[in-house]
């Protein structure tokens, strides 16, 4: 009887995609499809698409004091960025930057997520804590951390003075600036990571741990065994999120460093702003922007090719 | 019927469209005509107490006015106000009087986007001999005043006074040398017993220019582009040599603790200095009215500090000026001149100068009792006006004028990191002359400039 029915409509589609000569669309259809897709269509064209091809068009040419296209170049734009080694140590720093942030945030959050994923009395207050950066705008962290961070009355300078330790200047150094950049992000990102780490991990059915204790199966195994595979598809989100999210960090370099010391955390999107509104050198920056686009498709592919076939959904 | 059902959803969109757009229209009509004045908005990037100031300056023109009514709007920092201001020329967002720092001066010029105020000076027979005329030289080609000082600052060394007095340290004296600053900021840290680092000097490419200005050093042919348009620039010079110099040997005395770049590394500093964590540092004169402020300590105000052996040529006038913008209708543009010239009264100038530390342009305002009263309470608060008076104005301390200024700024100050950070002073300059001479070179070319 069940088999019959599913025949019943197979057939029915069948026949339906041959009175419409195989997918292609009719007259009426045209017209509903460029109802529903137009607007969104239009929008995209007008502010994605359009300006994408703008920017392909500016990195082509050498813009005036105005922002205007005066000079043809071809590729030159291209090639003067990949041999100068200000450019090079950019991308070197991103990739830095990109790797600590999304290992980290990852890292921790998978670690807090599991911890708070006991069930021990008081353990909500634990929860809100560590989920609690979410609320913060990145502004304020920026200030806080700054406060943090400041050599002469900072909490860190404080604490070093008072243990008669050398004090750490975190936002002059180059090394320890990425640092204060980096610790700061993960900071940020935490909250968030760690709510869905947890929600994951809460939605992994019990009877697995149940099964996994009869059998006698180490905590341990069973966190590597079930948990990770369980919320694998999840951690593979967060992980893309993060890393997408973390070559686009914008708004903490800007207030923390500014991109200094010696160009130390000077990313590539803090470096195309730079270049295009202080520096009003809209070609180079639009063949550094073409550059960073084609870097995260890359590394986006990548991790779709590679990474997707070893999650669980 | 069929036929117009089709037709229903797209008529709709349209038709909303429309409203918006007729409504849209009213709305925006009606807040416009609710005051009869013409209105002329004025961009600007005041922040923080200047910013107050600022106001106070603009509801004073608009009280005197029937006839216009200035609308300030804040842009953020001087540096991306430049971009916002020529990429929204001739829309109706672009600002009809606007505020441009003084390193912006040759990018303005070479626009074409602007007035010069010379033809309003000139229709209006306005006297400026009043105005402070080594500041009015910075903003002026040809002989025509382009634009209008406004904010004239100096950048000048602070010191702690009350500080150098608890340890019996002599005072800098008025226009110290570089050795003269070593050996106060020695001093203090040894007598603090390390609790008080002795100086600073910001990672800012404002104070490397202005040490090779009061070293009489011109860092771009063409007479620091005055003479004509620059092509080449040499930092890689024995006088920023020297510069870096003085500052490589205080930190290896340990007596100099580096705050950085940025707006960040200005505010940890002027923390720094306020708590008695740092003696001595370098800072725009605007910057006095934060510092006075709060301090429970007695301020020291000299002179911007100059090489060994050398007289000092004096610096630079840093700051801004107003510049009106030509997209905007004849009596916009008229109006936008009348609040230029209400901002350069004596009255007006002094009540900005005691406000913000910025230096009063014209020169009846030290006639006011403004001034007098505050130099009679603070009598450190005219050292910056002294510097700027005792200045004989040339090439080298008339700014530059070179486009492509904010870019070399930062690759000078990659250049000051690289040496607070131990490196060499040698290769840092070079590194920053290469980059600065290919971004002008290229930046030439694009503009067709020989």
């Amino acid at each position: 009887m069940l088999k019959t029915s599913t025949t019943d409509v197979v057939s029915e589609k069948k026949a339906a995609t041959t009175q419409r000569h195989g997918f292609r669309l009719n007259a009426k259809d045209n017209y509903y499809a460029s109802i529903f897709l137009g607007p969104s269509l239009l929008v995209l064209g007008l502010f994605v698409f359009y300006p994408m091809l703008k920017t392909l068009y500016i990195s082509l040419f050498l813009t005036n004091t105005l922002g205007k296209t005066t000079v043809y170049v071809g590729l030159s734009n291209y090639a003067k960025l990949i041999s100068s080694p200000d450019f090079i140590s950019s991308m070197g720093v991103t990739l830095f930057y990109v790797a600590a942030v999304t290992v980290l945030t990852v890292g921790l959050g998978l670690l807090l997520a599991n911890l708070a994923s006991q069930k021990l009395p008081g353990i909500g207050i634990f929860r809100t804590l560590y989920s609690v950066t979410m609320g913060v705008s990145v502004s304020v962290a920026a200030i806080f951390w700054l406060f943090i961070f400041n050599p002469s009355t900072g909490f860190f300078a404080l604490l070093s003075n008072a243990l008669n330790l050398p004090v750490v200047n975190w936002l002059t150094n180059p090394t320890s600036a990425m640092w204060a950049v980096i610790i700061t992000t993960v900071w940020m990102n935490l909250g968030f990571t760690f709510l869905i780490l947890l929600g994951a991990i809460q939605s992994v059915p019990n009877t697995l741990y149940e099964a996994a204790d009869v059998e006698g199966a180490s905590p341990r195994f069973q966190f590597f065994n079930i948990t990770i595979p369980m919320i694998s598809p999840t951690l593979f989100f967060v992980s893309t999120i993060t890393i997408i999210g973390s070559f686009k960090s914008f708004g903490l370099i800007d207030l923390i460093t500014k991109g200094g010391p010696t160009n130390a955390t000077n990313m590539l999107v803090y470096r195309i702003y730079k270049d295009a509104f202080y520096s009003g050198n809209y070609a180079k920056s639009s063949a550094e922007a073409i550059i960073l686009t084609i870097i995260i498709a890359f590394f986006t592919l990548l991790q779709f090719k590679f990474l997707e076939k070893k999650v669980n959904y | 019927m069929a036929k117009y059902k089709k037709l229903t959803l797209p008529l709709i969109l349209i038709l909303g469209i429309v409203l918006v757009a007729i409504f849209g229209k009213a709305i925006s009509a009606k807040s416009a005509t609710n005051d009869n004045r013409t209105e002329v908005v004025f961009w600007h990037e005041m922040g923080g107490p200047s910013e107050q100031a600022l106001e106070k300056v603009v509801d004073g023109f608009n009280k005197s006015q029937i006839k216009y009514k200035v609308v300030p709007k804040y842009q953020g920092s001087y540096d991306e106000a430049i971009q916002k201001i020529l990429q929204t020329h001739n829309t109706s967002t672009s600002p009809a009087v606007f505020q441009a720092f003084d390193i912006s001066t040759a990018q303005m010029l070479h626009s074409g986007y602007t007035t010069p105020v010379q033809d309003f000076i000139d229709e209006d027979h306005y006297d400026v001999s009043k105005i402070s005329s080594v500041a009015r030289a910075f903003y002026a080609n040809d002989g025509k005043q382009q634009a209008m000082p406004f904010n004239t600052s100096q950048p000048v060394l602070y010191y702690n006074a009350s500080l150098l007095k608890k340890y019996g340290i002599t005072p800098p004296p008025v226009s110290p040398s570089y050795s003269d600053i070593t050996r106060v900021a020695k001093e203090l840290y040894e007598k603090s017993g390390h609790k008080t680092k002795g100086m600073t000097v910001q990672v800012y490419g404002w104070f490397m220019e202005q040490a090779l200005a009061n070293a009489n050093r011109q860092i771009a042919n063409n007479n620091d582009g005055h003479t004509g348009n620059p092509t080449k620039v040499n930092i890689d010079n024995p006088d920023t040599v020297e510069f870096l110099k003085w500052i490589k040997e205080n930190i290896k005395a340990d007596d100099f603790i580096d705050y950085g770049s940025g707006a960040s590394a200005g505010a940890n500093q002027t923390a720094g200095f306020l708590s008695d964590k740092v003696g001595i540092f370098i800072q725009s004169s605007a910057s006095i009215g934060q510092l006075s402020k709060n301090n429970k300590n007695e301020l020291g105000i000299t002179y911007f500090p100059h090489p060994d052996g050398k007289k000092a040529n004096g610096v630079a006038i840093g700051g801004a000026a107003l510049w009106i913008s030509n997209d905007k209708p004849k009596n916009v543009q008229r109006g936008a001149f009348e609040f230029i010239k209400y901002t350069l009264k004596p009255e007006v100038q002094a009540e900005w100068q005691k406000a913000t530390g910025y230096l009063a342009l014209n020169k009846d305002s030290q006639k006011t009792s403004t001034l007098k009263d505050l130099y009679a309470k603070n009598p450190a608060s005219k050292v910056p006006g002294e510097q700027l008076a005792n200045a004989k104005a040339n090439f080298a301390n008339s700014g530059i004028l070179m486009e492509g200024m904010q870019l070399a700024r930062q690759l000078e100050e990659v250049a000051m990191e690289t040496v607070y950070n131990g490196g060499d002073i040698n290769s840092a300059l070079k590194t920053a002359d290469r980059s600065i001479n290919e971004n002008l070179t290229q930046l030439n070319k694009a503009n067709g400039y020989k």
